[in-house]
C-alpha cells in the first residue's frame, strides 16, 4: 500500500460503526454516500443539493444545487436537475463557499530561508516539499484547498513559491496547481535586515543591513538579469541565422537564479513582496516600474491603508493579516482597518495566515474585516478566497463558485462567519479529501479510548 | 587458445574494466580448501567440495576437484564457504570530515564561493589519493565475514568519486579493487554559505549538472574542432562531474527517506542520470518512484521514536491513538523494507549503512520476509555488480578473486559464526566475538536497567558554529524523560527523551528568526558523566560533554 492515509478515513469510520449505533453526537444527520477515491472516472458526477451557496462572484443563492462532473462546476442554481446516477452530498441547512486560499503558507516546506545570499531567486519550494506534514491536513479541515508555499522572508530575493491544492494522501508532485503562474517571494525590512532574533554565533552577517541596500540589491539583480537576457537573446538570434551545414553557436551557460529573474522581467513570474511600511513598499513599486515589471502582491502591507491608492494604481494585490500588529517595530503602525481600507480604495486584498495555526481558521479572520471597516459579507469573503486566487494568478480556475471552475469547495455546518461554524467537508476538484465524519477527530478518538477503558461492551457484559 | 580460468579471468577484468586500478595480485600461497559446504551463490550449493586458490585468485571449484600438489590444504570438516561479503556503505581510512567553514555572506548575489573548494562541495575529491587504512580498523570489519568495502565520504553534497577497497591488513592505494566506482551525493549544505539549507543544496545540485552539461558540450567541440574557439575552462571541480552527465560513472546519492528518494529520482530524470540511492531505509514508501533504479539498502535500522519522527510519521497514515502499536508498527515496516523492495522488483544490495550488526540486521530483514538466497545475494554478488565489480567479486566461481568467508552452517543463519576470512587468497584469523554480543544479537544495551539520569547537568557542546554552554534539566520516567535545555539560544523542551542501559537519546527544537531545526542528542552515561554528539540538522554535527550538578 503507497499511501495507506487512504484507509485512515474508512479505518476510523468502520471503528465506529462497529458500535451500533452510538455515533459521537448521534443528533447528526447520517453520512453521505462515501465518495471514492482517489480520482474520480471520467463523468463522474456529484450533487450538492438545497445548501446555501455563497459564490464570492455572484452572491448567495439560497436553497440550491452544485453539479459536479469531472472535478469542475458544472451548474449552480435554485433549479439544478440531478441527473441520475449523480453522488449526492445533502447540503440541507449547510452553507457551501469557495474553497478557501491561504496566499502565505510556510506549510510542507522542509526549509523555508535560503538566507545565505541576498538573491536566492534560483531556489524553489517545491523541491522541499513533505506531503506528510500535518499542517496540510488540518488546514483541509479549516476549510482551505490552495496554498501559496513561500519562501521565508530571510533575504531581499528569496526563492520560488509553490502553490499547491491540499491533495492530502497523494504523493507531493500531484499537490502542485497545474497551470498556476510561478511566482517568488521578495522581502523588505527588518527580517532582511536581521536585526530582530538571537545572533547564531559565529554566523557572519549577510549584506544588506539597511533598507537602502534592499533597493541597491534589486536594481543591480534585476540589471544582472537584462544582461543575461541579451545574451540569450542575441544566442537565439544568431541560432537562427546559422546557415544549414554551419556549426550552431553555443549556447550561454545557464544560471537557474537568472533564468527566474528573467522570468519577472518578461511577466512570466509573479513577485510576491513580504513588506510592512510604506516607505519601503512605495520603493519596491518604483523599482517595479523601472524594470517593467507588476508587482503581484505585497505581503503582510500592514501600512498599506496609508498608501492605498498607489497600490492600487500599480495593480499590486495586497495580502494582509487581520488583526497582528506590534509584534516588531516595523509592524506598529498596523490597524485592524488596514484591510478594509484598502479594499475600500479598489486595492484587490487577502487576508492570510502565515502559520499553519492560523490557517484552519482563516474564515474567522476574513470575518474581522466586516467588524473592522464595514467590509460587505461579500468582500470579506473574497478576501479568502477570489481575491487571493487573483493575487496568484489562479482566478480563472478556482476561487468562486462559478460554472466551468474547480470544484474547490468548503462545507460549513453554518455560516462561515458565524462564530460556533465548522467544516464538514472539504472537496477539491470535487474529490472529498477531508469529511469531518470520517476523520480521526477527536471525537471519534475519544470514543476509542472509551472502548479500551470498557472492554467487554461489545459482548454485552459487565457494564 | 586454451586458458586458464584465472587468465581468463584476468582478460576479463582487463577488458571490462579499463577504469580499475592495477590489479592486487599477491604473492599469496596456494590454498586447497577441502571438505567443504560450498555457497557459491551464483551457482548453488556445492555439498561437499573443494576450492582452490592460486595467486588471489579461485582457480577452481567443485565437488571433485584434485588438490594440486602445492598447494597447502585445509580441511574445513563441512564447514560453509560463502563469497566474502562487500559493504557499500563505508568511510574507512578517510579524515574525519573538517568542521564546514562559515564562508562569508556575500553581497548581491554573487553565486561564485570565494577561494577552492569547500568541505562536502568537493566532486574532485578521489578517495583513491587519500585512502589511509590502519589493519586495527581493518580486522573487526573483516571478522564480520566482509571482505570488501566500498569508501565514500559520509556527510557532504558532492563528496567525490569512491573506491572499492579489500580488507587486507595495511591496504594501500595500489591494491584498491576499483576506483571510481561512483561519483557519490548527499543533501547536506554549507552552514552559514550557501547553499545552506534543503533549499539551496537541491538547486545547487540542479546548477551543478546543467555547468557540467555544458562543459561536456565545450570539451567535445573543442576536441572536435579547437581553432577558433575559446578554450574550455579547467574547472577540477566541473570536469568531475562531466563523465556522470555523459553516463559515464554512476552517481550515488545518499537518500534515506521517502522526500529524499523521490528528490533523487526527479534529479536523475531531469539529467537523465544514472543513479544508484544509498540508503533507502523508507523505500517502502516510495515503491513508484524506485521502479526501475537500483539501490543500496542500508540495514541500520532507525529506531522510530529517535530519529526521523517515524512513529509520528507513519501514525499519521495508519490508525491513530495506540503509540507503542505505531511504534511497533513503524519498526516492522521499516526491517520490511527490503523485503518490499524485493517484492515491488528493485535491484538492490544490502549494506550495513555503519552499524557493527550488519550481519544480525540483513537476519532480521529476513525475518521480515527476505528470501535469505536473496539476502545473500545482496551482501555478495548484487553487491559487487552495483560496485561495477560483479566480474571479479561477489560469489565463487573459477577465476573470481578469492574473498571467501568461513562459517559454520549457513552465514544468515542466527548461530552462524565467522571463522576464517580470505581477502585476495590470504587467509586471516578471525577473533571470536565477546560472548555477550554473540548470545544477544549485539544487543547488550537491551539488557541493562535504564541509566538514571535525573537532574541537572552542565552540557558543554563543541559545534562548527563554536561552543556553547547549556544547562539540561532531565525528569526521569522509566525509560523516558522529559525535561529543559537552557543556552544562550533560550530554553527549550527535551522531546523524544530515551534511555536504553547507558545510551541516552533525545531531541530538541529550536526556533530563531522563524525558523526552526531539531537537534538530535546520542550520549554514553557514565555515572555522573556523559559524552555525545549532536546532529544540527544544516548546521552539521557537534560533540558535548556533560556533568550532573551535585
Amino acid at each position: 500500500m503507497r499511501y495507506s492515509v487512504l484507509l485512515v478515513a474508512p479505518l476510523a469510520a468502520g471503528t465506529l460503526a462497529a458500535q451500533g449505533p452510538a455515533r459521537p453526537d448521534s443528533s447528526r444527520p447520517a453520512p453521505p454516500p462515501v465518495l471514492s477515491l482517489p480520482i474520480p472516472a471520467a463523468g463522474t458526477l456529484v450533487a450538492i443539493t438545497n445548501a446555501t451557496i455563497i459564490t464570492a462572484s455572484h452572491g448567495t443563492i439560497e436553497k440550491g444545487t452544485i453539479l459536479i462532473r469531472n472535478g469542475k462546476i458544472a451548474a449552480i442554481g435554485k433549479d439544478v436537475a440531478v441527473p441520475a446516477g449523480a453522488q449526492l452530498i445533502d447540503g440541507n441547512g449547510k452553507y457551501v463557499m469557495p474553497g478557501i486560499i491561504d496566499a502565505h503558507s510556510h506549510s510542507a516546506g522542509e526549509a523555508i530561508n535560503e538566507g545565505s545570499r541576498s538573491v536566492t531567486a534560483q531556489v524553489r519550494m517545491q523541491d522541499v516539499l513533505r506531503e506528510d506534514a500535518i499542517g496540510l491536513y488540518r488546514e483541509l479541515a479549516g476549510g482551505v484547498t490552495t496554498l501559496n508555499i513561500l519562501h521565508g522572508s530571510a533575504n531581499t530575493i528569496g526563492g520560488q513559491n509553490a502553490v499547491v491544492k491540499i491533495r492530502w494522501g497523494l504523493p507531493v508532485d500531484s499537490m502542485l496547481f497545474a497551470g498556476a503562474p510561478p511566482g517568488i517571494k521578495f522581502a523588505l525590512g527588518e527580517n532582511v535586515r536581521q536585526t530582530n532574533g538571537p545572533q547564531i554565533p559565529g554566523r557572519q552577517q549577510r549584506y544588506p543591513r539597511t533598507r537602502m541596500g534592499q533597493e541597491e540589491v534589486l536594481r543591480d539583480a534585476f540589471t544582472r538579469a537584462r544582461e543575461y537576457q541579451a545574451e540569450w537573446k542575441a544566442y537565439e538570434t544568431a541560432k537562427a541565422a546559422t546557415k544549414k551545414g554551419q556549426l550552431e553557436p553555443i549556447p550561454p551557460a545557464r544560471d537557474l537564479q537568472l533564468d527566474a529573474l528573467v522570468e519577472i522581467l518578461e511577466g512570466k513570474r509573479l513577485v510576491h513582496a513580504h513588506s510592512y511600511r510604506a516607505d519601503e513598499i512605495l520603493m519596491l513599486l518604483k523599482v517595479a516600474k523601472d524594470f517593467g515589471f507588476r508587482v503581484a502582491s505585497l505581503q503582510h502591507v500592514l501600512e498599506g491603508y496609508k498608501i492605498a491608492d498607489e497600490i492600487a494604481a500599480a495593480g499590486t494585490g495586497a495580502s494582509t493579516f487581520a488583526d497582528n500588529w506590534a509584534y516588531k517595530l516595523e509592524a506598529y503602525d498596523a490597524i485592524p482597518f488596514n484591510a478594509a481600507l484598502m479594499a475600500e480604495r479598489g486595492v484587490k486584498v487577502s487576508i492570510n495566515s502565515d502559520s499553519d495555526e492560523r490557517a484552519r481558521r482563516l474564515y474567522q479572520e476574513a470575518a474581522k474585516a466586516m467588524k473592522y471597516g464595514g467590509a460587505s459579507e461579500e468582500e470579506a469573503i473574497r478576501m479568502i478566497t477570489l481575491n487571493a486566487a487573483w493575487q496568484l494568478g489562479i482566478d480563472k480556475m478556482t476561487g468562486s463558485i462559478d460554472v466551468g471552475k474547480d470544484a474547490d469547495l468548503a462545507i460549513f455546518n453554518g455560516h462561515p462567519f458565524a462564530p460556533a461554524s465548522r467544516v464538514e467537508m472539504t472537496l477539491i476538484d470535487g474529490r472529498v479529501f477531508f469529511d469531518r465524519l470520517k476523520a480521526p477527530t477527536l471525537e471519534s478518538l475519544i470514543e476509542m479510548l472509551k472502548r479500551r477503558q470498557r472492554p467487554n461492551t461489545t459482548s454485552g457484559g459487565a457494564q | 587458445m586454451r586458458l586458464t580460468p584465472a587468465a581468463r579471468a584476468l582478460g576479463v577484468a582487463a577488458a571490462l574494466f579499463p577504469l580499475s586500478l592495477h590489479p592486487a595480485v599477491a604473492q599469496s600461497d596456494t590454498w586447497a580448501l577441502t571438505n567443504a559446504r560450498i555457497q557459491t551463490v551464483t551457482r548453488g550449493v556445492i555439498d561437499k567440495g573443494t576450492v582452490v586458490i592460486r595467486k588471489g585468485l579461485i582457480e577452481a571449484v567443485g565437488p571433485a576437484v584434485a588438490v594440486p600438489p602445492d598447494a597447502r590444504v585445509l580441511d574445513l570438516g563441512g564447514r560453509t564457504l560463502s563469497p566474502g561479503l562487500l559493504d557499500l556503505t563505508s568511510s574507512l581510512g578517510l579524515a574525519a570530515p573538517a568542521a564546514p567553514t562559515a564562508g562569508g555572506g556575500g553581497g548581491g548575489g554573487a553565486a561564485a564561493p570565494p577561494g577552492g573548494p569547500r568541505p562536502g562541495l568537493d566532486p574532485e575529491r578521489e578517495v583513491a589519493r587519500e585512502l589511509k587504512v590502519a589493519p586495527a580498523d581493518i580486522k573487526p570489519l573483516r571478522d564480520l565475514g566482509i571482505t570488501a568495502v566500498l569508501v565514500a565520504p559520509s556527510r557532504g553534497l558532492f563528496r567525490g568519486a569512491s573506491a572499492l577497497v579489500p580488507l587486507r591488513d595495511s591496504v594501500t592505494a595500489s591494491d584498491i579493487l576499483r576506483a571510481p566506482v561512483a561519483m557519490h551525493m548527499g543533501y547536506q549544505g554549507v552552514p552559514g554559505d550557501y547553499p545552506g539549507t534543503l533549499l539551496g543544496v537541491i538547486t545547487y545540485q540542479r546548477q551543478s549538472f546543467y555547468d557540467a552539461q555544458r562543459q561536456a558540450l565545450l570539451l567535445d567541440r573543442y576536441k572536435a574542432n579547437p581553432r577558433g574557439m575559446a578554450r574550455p575552462e579547467n574547472d577540477a571541480s566541473l570536469d568531475a562531474l562531466v563523465p556522470v552527465v555523459r553516463g559515464q560513472l554512476p552517481l550515488f546519492i545518499d537518500a534515506s527517506n521517502e522526500n529524499e528518494i523521490r528528490r533523487a529520482i526527479r534529479l536523475a530524470k531531469e539529467f537523465n542520470l544514472k543513479v544508484t540511492l544509498v540508503g533507502a531505509t523508507e523505500g517502502f514508501e516510495a515503491l513508484d518512484a524506485l521502479a526501475g533504479s537500483s539501490a543500496v539498502v542500508s540495514v541500520n535500522y532507525p529506531q522510530p521514536a529517535q530519529t526521523t519522527k517515524w512513529a509520528y510519521r507513519l501514525s499519521q497514515r495508519r490508525a491513530p491513538g495506540d503509540s507503542a502499536a505505531s511504534a511497533r508498527e513503524a519498526q516492522k515496516l521499516i526491517e520490511g523494507n527490503a523485503a518490499t523492495l524485493y517484492k515491488a522488483g528493485v535491484r538492490f544490495a544490502l549494506a550495513s549503512g555503519g552499524s557493527r550488526d550488519f550481519l544480525p540486521n540483513v537476519r532480521k530483514a529476513v525475518a521480515a520476509g527476505l528470501p535469505a538466497s536473496v539476502a545473500l545475494e545482496a551482501v555478495t554478488i548484487r553487491a559487487a555488480e552495483l560496485a561495477g565489480a560483479g566480474e571479479i567479486l561477489g560469489s565463487i566461481e573459477a577465476g573470481k578473486i578469492a574473498n571467501l568467508v568461513i562459517s559454520n552452517g549457513d552465514l544468515l543463519s542466527d548461530s552462524a559464526r565467522v571463522s576464517g576470512v580470505f581477502v585476495d587468497g590470504i587467509r586471516y584469523e578471525v577473533t571470536p566475538p565477546p560472548a555477550a554480543r554473540a548470545a544477544g544479537g549485539g544487543n547488550a544495551a537491551g539488557n541493562l536497567p535504564p541509566a538514571q539520569i535525573g537532574g541537572s547537568w552542565a552540557l558543554n557542546m563543541t559545534s562548527p558554529q563554536g561552543p556553547m554552554d547549556i544547562t539540561m534539566t532531565v525528569t526521569q520516567n522509566g525509560a523516558s524523560f522529559g525535561g529543559t535545555m537552557t543556552s544562550m539560544m533560550g530554553t527549550n523542551d527535551i522531546s523524544e527523551g530515551q534511555i536504553a542501559g547507558r545510551t541516552v537519546t533525545w531531541s530538541m527544537t529550536l526556533q530563531f528568526g522563524g525558523q526552526s531545526i531539531t537537534l538530535n542528542y546520542r550520549g554514553e552515561v557514565d555515572g555522573n558523566k556523559m559524552t555525545g554528539t549532536a546532529e544540527l540538522g544544516s548546521f552539521g554535527s557537534a560533540t558535548f560533554t556533560a556533568e550532573r550538578k551535585p
